[in-house]
């Protein structure tokens, strides 16, 4: 009962934010929508019983990503880059013309079809259990899985995080220094 | 009432609506939100599948992993892109063609 409501409430958050996101103009309430989308997913990820995902999906999306492209778009300004000389879906689009925004729409129409089809042929061996298995706490799975089976992965990631962190702060360090520098 | 395909609905939506973003804006930060919606996409698919056609939690886990690709791609792809706009003045994907002077 709670998790039909639940899963209802997130899916319509999800689906309705997303769309929002498209055809807002403004790039500022884009990143807003986003955050609606996210935590849509959270909630989403809750109905599936899995607690540990929807938390991290909630700390480091909400919380990190989303604040990181809002400063990203009010460092560069926001600008928007629509052709004032279309009229009918010039109050539509943000950032695109008519044009652009059909063929996106075809493109990944068709792509996403291929998708389908391809793997609607592929996968038909999936056996889809029915019955709803009962809620569980999957920290301590997750934690011993982690740390045996995909260890490997686990130790890479921490070196691409650090990676990109370094990377991230000498790209985009103030010109000042380098002009100092030079 | 919850089924596998509900989830797998939802998730092509967010998809498609990713990957038109994706295409059709000329903003680079907006390419990155469209990114960001095609990652969500795929950890949801790999969650959903882990609940309801597999006896394990590696979705879980495949999510988890997900999730820190997404986090250190935003980092770096906004970094270059601050980077430039520093240089150019612009964040137009059509005119992005270089990173120095």
């Amino acid at each position: 009962m709670y998790v039909n409501i639940l899963f209802l409430t997130s899916a319509l958050l999800t689906v309705g934010c997303a769309v929002a996101m498209l055809i807002a103009r403004n790039i500022m309430h884009s990143c807003i929508f986003l955050l609606g989308t996210l935590i849509g997913i959270a909630g989403l990820y809750v109905t599936l019983g899995a607690d540990f995902v929807a938390v991290t999906q909630t700390m480091v999306y909400v919380g990190g990503i989303v604040i990181l492209m809002l400063f990203a778009v009010m460092l560069t300004g926001g600008k928007e880059f629509v052709s004032r000389a279309q009229k009918l879906l010039g109050l539509i689009p943000a950032m695109g013309n008519k044009w652009s925004f059909g063929i996106a729409f075809l493109t990944s129409f068709v792509f996403v079809l291929s998708q389908f089809v391809l793997i609607k042929n592929i996968v038909k061996g999936v056996e889809v259990t029915k019955e709803a298995k009962p809620f569980v706490s999957t920290v301590e799975e997750i934690g011993e899985l982690l740390l045996t089976d995909h260890v490997l992965a686990f130790e890479l990631s921490s070196v691409l995080l650090l990676g990109a962190l370094i990377g991230a702060a000498i790209i985009a360090r103030p010109r000042k220094e380098r002009v100092a520098n030079d | 009432m919850i089924s596998l395909v509900s989830y797998l609905a939802i998730s092509l939506l967010l998809f498609f609506i990713g990957l038109t973003l994706m295409i059709a804006r000329k903003n680079i930060v907006a390419i990155l939100l469209g990114i960001e919606l095609i990652l969500n996409a795929a950890a949801l698919n790999f969650v959903a599948y882990s609940r309801f056609a597999a006896s394990n939690i590696d979705g879980h886990i495949f999510s988890l992993f997900v999730i820190v690709i997404a986090a250190a791609e935003a980092a770096v792809g906004l970094a270059i892109v601050i980077h430039y706009f520093q240089l150019k003045e612009t964040i137009h994907i059509d005119e992005a063609t270089e990173l120095r002077n």
